[in-house]
Formats: structure tokens, C-alpha cells, sequence
């Protein structure tokens, strides 16, 4: 007859060491599970802002010109004698400081010869200093459509209410409308520049061996 | 009356000492005996601020008001933090143009005085990246941007610029990663973070594609006679040492309908700014008609932030 293998203290030991440790472990689990999914449900949850909803829109602000050079305007002060050159030339006594950087134009393609404070659309409707604006959107008509909508030229002002825009002239210099080069603000200060915090080069870091 | 001890050196006044300490101790234990709560119950009031999004009401006007009283005595000038809430049906988008922009950095400067940045560490949230107009064929490699160019006169001769602010993505990596949700999208798509349960892990910073965050590594250091009193809780309020900030499309003025800083000092008019969710705005007509692009857009962090060729 066979008898039951007595048992070995040691073993009863090791199954409730194992049990516990489980038991444990899934303990910990849990605990750490909760844990979780208070932190998710903590902070993030989505915060309730009282309602707030946009007034209609108020009118756009158009930003004047600025009004012309009175070293020059009027210029009929000038322009009225009778003895007038239309020919396309250097100037060379008067507006000689003036740089004409336009494509092709010459004066007399916005100015008029006869009424010298009027400018001249090309269908030679003449318009006021204040108008210029119907000048230039004569050729730059893309310009126009992206002025309107916002997507060219400069606003300031309210994205939402009223917000101010600015004709041509105001940026662009009409006898030389390209932007000019202007001076940079400073850049910022490289790491390796920061006072008190001199970070040292790759090949300045020491390796001492201990 | 005027004290003797006044004209000895401060080490060699023993009896000035002795006295000093005696008053210390006598303050201590009135202070103990007054009880703990009014010794220290500005500190207890921030220990125990919640989170911004489980604030009530009242909480969030506690806190403006605490912040208020902060910011006036330490800049000594009436300070306003406001906690304004987004707008229905707005999601704010931004468009760069650039083949405007000539790299000035006004914006970067009109930026750091809006928002209240740090001039001592400096820190900025904009970078205007420089790049080889010839390398622009092949597509931008961001590694490559240089922004400590320094030139007499810009736009300079073969580059170009590409400013980097925070690009507001729809899936940001920033607040994803961040162990404290102190970080998160606004309904109105402003990603935003508060200062107050930042640790200052920076996991954000690595996380982000775009360089856009940056770190209080020092106390702040602003000039009480530059500092911009008009502030919001979760924008440019001044912030203490140690917490990440970033750009919030200037959340205290877009929040009031206003242009961001940024906008209004572009001399090109090369920044675009408007709702998303509005057909007739400029935003909306620059996607629809001009060639934009995202940054890193192979990451699909889908941001709100997109640049156009005008």
C-alpha cells in the first residue's frame, strides 16, 4: 500500500509566498488601474465655458492715404505753363531725386498733362490724388480681389470687428513700388552666448578617466 | 528714535543680534498662536488651486483676483487677468505668407512685449528661420533654418524666412505626452497651459515637432515699465520660473475679436489671421485659392497654422 509522500513544510510555504505575491500583484494592478482612469477622468475632462456668440460684423475701416508731398502738390503751382514736353525723358531740373522703378510707365501714364492735380485712368477718367487706388488696380486687378478679401496688404485692428485696411500708396511707393530692403531686429542670443550658462563645445568636454 | 548700534558694522552688533532674534522668536510664535491659516494662507490658496478645467466659477474669479493683487505689487501698476471664454462657432486659423515675408523680425519683438516674455533668460515664442532660396526646390528641411542670421539690410540676397510660432495642431503631440494635463486644446482650437499645474518636465518640449515650446530655465525677468498689464489666466500673464510657454495666438486679444501682435506689426502684411469656420473670412479664402502647406505635414499633426505662397 502505498502511502501518501509526506509532506515537505517547505512546499506549503512556497504555494502561499506565490498565492500572496498574485494576490498582490493583481492588487496593485487594480489599484494602479484606478488610478489611471481617475487621472483620465480628472483634468481632462472638457471644461464648460459659459456661451458667448459673435455680434454681426461691424463695417471695415478703409485707412486714408497719405496726403500728397507738399513740397510738390499742387502741382499745377508748376504745371501750368504753357510751353509743356510730353516726351518720355531724364529728368533733369525738376523730380530729379525722384527714382522711377514702374515697369515701362512713364509719367504721363498716370498724370494728365492738361489738368496736372487730377490722375488719369487709362480710359481718361481723371481721378483724384485720393483715388489712386482705381490707378493701380487698373493693371494689378488680382491685387484688387486679394485686397478684398484680406489676403493681400496689411489689417490691423479686430479679426472680428472693425479692422482697418490700407490702399496701395500707403505701403508701396508708387513711382517704385518693390518693398525696400529694411534693417533686421537683433537675433536671438545663441545658446553658447547666454551669461553665466557657457555651454562647452563637443571637442572641449573632458573625458577623465577615474 | 535712532538706534546706536546704527553706526557699528553690522558682525560686530551682538547686542543688535541677540535683540534681532528675540523679535523673531516673539513674531514666530505670534504668528503660531494666530494660527497657522493666516500665516500662510496665500501660499495654502495656490497649494490647493484645482486644475483650470475643474474650477467653478467663482474658483476662476478667486484666482483672477488673487493673480491681480500678485502682478500690482510686484509691478506696481493695476493689472487685469482675465479668464474670457472661447466663441461659439470659432476656430481660429492662421495663414503666412512666404513670399512676403523679408524677415525683420517685428513680429518676433511685438510678440515678446504683447505677451510678456521673458527679456533676461530672453526668450521668444516666435523664430524666423532663415533658408537658402535654392534649397526651397527640394522642399524645407527645418535642421537647416538658421535664425541668428544677422544682416545689414533684409530680405537678403537668396534666402528666404519662414517665422516658427506654435502651428495649434488638431492632434497635438505636446498635450498628448503631458503627465499632468496641464495642457490642452481650447474649443476654439488654442492649444493652452496652466502655468500652475506645469512641473516643468518639459516632455512637451521633446515632443514637438516644431521647437514651438519653450522653458522659464530662470526667474522671468520683465520691466516693470514694459510689462503688459492686460493679461489672461491662460496667455500672457507673467509666468514664475520653471513651467513651458508657448504661443497662444494671443488668446487675451483673438478672445475680444482683436488681430494677435503678430498681425498688427507685419510691415508686408505677410501674417493672415481669422475663423475657420467662417466661409467669408480671409483665412478661408487663402485656402481655397492660394497654395498652402503645413509644416512636417507627414506627421499628421494636422496644424491650424498653415503658410501660402501670395
Amino acid at each position: 500500500m502505498e502511502t501518501e509522500a509526506p509532506r515537505e513544510p517547505h512546499d506549503d510555504g512556497a504555494r502561499i509566498r506565490t498565492t500572496t505575491w498574485f494576490v498582490l500583484g493583481i492588487a496593485a494592478m487594480a489599484v494602479l488601474g484606478l488610478f489611471s482612469v481617475r487621472c483620465e477622468l480628472g483634468p481632462n475632462v472638457a471644461r464648460e465655458y459659459p456661451s458667448r456668440t459673435l455680434p454681426p460684423e461691424p463695417q471695415p475701416v478703409l485707412m486714408s492715404a497719405p496726403p500728397p508731398d507738399e513740397d510738390y502738390y499742387p502741382c499745377s503751382d508748376c504745371h501750368e505753363l504753357e510751353d509743356r514736353n510730353p516726351q518720355p525723358r531724364e529728368l533733369e531740373d525738376e523730380h530729379d531725386d525722384l527714382e522711377l522703378a514702374h515697369g515701362d510707365l512713364w509719367c504721363l501714364s498716370c498724370h494728365d498733362l492738361a489738368d496736372s492735380d487730377s490722375l488719369k485712368l487709362s480710359d481718361e477718367t481723371l481721378v483724384g490724388f485720393d483715388e489712386s487706388w482705381r490707378l493701380c488696380t487698373q493693371c494689378h486687378g488680382n491685387k484688387l480681389a486679394e485686397w478684398r478679401a484680406g489676403v493681400h496688404g496689411k489689417r490691423t485692428g479686430y479679426w472680428w470687428g472693425p479692422k482697418e485696411y490700407r490702399t496701395c500708396i500707403v505701403c508701396h511707393n508708387p513711382h517704385s513700388p518693390a518693398w525696400k530692403p529694411i534693417e533686421p531686429l537683433p537675433p536671438p542670443r545663441p545658446p553658447q552666448q547666454i551669461a553665466g550658462r557657457v555651454r562647452a563645445e563637443p571637442s572641449e568636454v573632458r573625458h577623465e578617466e577615474p | 528714535m535712532k538706534n546706536r548700534d546704527d553706526r557699528v558694522p553690522l558682525d560686530a552688533r551682538g547686542a543688535s543680534r541677540r535683540r534681532f532674534l528675540r523679535g523673531a522668536a516673539a513674531a514666530g510664535a505670534s504668528a503660531l498662536a494666530a494660527g497657522p491659516a493666516s500665516a500662510l494662507s496665500f501660499d495654502l490658496e495656490a497649494f490647493f488651486q484645482k486644475h483650470f478645467r475643474e474650477m467653478s466659477q467663482e474658483d476662476i474669479e478667486a484666482l483672477q483676483t488673487r493673480l491681480e493683487r500678485k502682478y500690482e505689487s510686484r509691478y506696481g501698476k493695476p493689472f487685469n487677468v482675465a479668464s474670457t471664454g472661447p466663441i461659439d462657432g470659432v476656430v481660429y486659423g492662421y495663414g503666412l505668407d512666404i513670399g512676403r515675408c523679408i524677415g525683420c523680425r517685428r513680429c518676433v519683438y511685438a510678440c515678446v512685449e504683447e505677451n510678456n516674455q521673458s527679456r533676461d533668460p530672453e526668450i521668444h515664442w516666435i523664430r524666423v528661420l532663415e533658408f537658402e532660396r535654392e534649397h526651397a526646390l527640394r522642399g524645407i528641411d527645418l535642421e537647416e533654418g538658421n535664425p541668428y542670421y544677422d544682416h545689414e539690410k533684409v530680405p537678403a540676397e537668396g534666402k528666404f524666412y519662414v517665422p516658427i510660432a506654435c502651428q495649434m495642431c488638431e492632434d497635438s503631440p505636446c498635450t498628448d505626452v503631458c503627465p499632468t494635463g496641464a495642457t490642452w486644446e481650447e474649443p476654439d482650437g488654442i492649444v493652452v497651459i496652466d502655468y500652475d499645474w506645469c512641473i516643468g518636465c518639459r516632455y512637451c518640449i521633446a515632443s514637438c515637432p516644431y521647437g514651438a515650446r519653450h522653458f522659464n530655465w530662470g526667474e522671468p525677468q520683465i520691466p516693470a515699465d514694459e510689462v503688459n498689464p492686460d493679461t489672461h489666466v491662460l496667455g500672457n500673464r507673467p509666468r514664475p520660473r520653471g513651467v513651458v510657454e508657448k504661443c497662444t495666438f494671443c488668446i487675451q486679444r483673438v478672445r475680444n475679436g482683436r488681430y494677435p501682435a503678430c498681425v498688427e506689426a507685419c510691415p508686408v502684411g505677410a501674417r493672415k489671421f481669422g475663423n475657420l469656420l467662417d466661409p467669408n473670412s480671409e483665412i478661408r479664402y487663402l485656402l481655397a485659392n492660394k497654395r498652402t502647406f503645413v509644416l512636417k505635414a507627414e506627421l499628421r499633426t494636422q496644424p491650424k497654422f498653415f503658410y501660402f505662397y501670395g
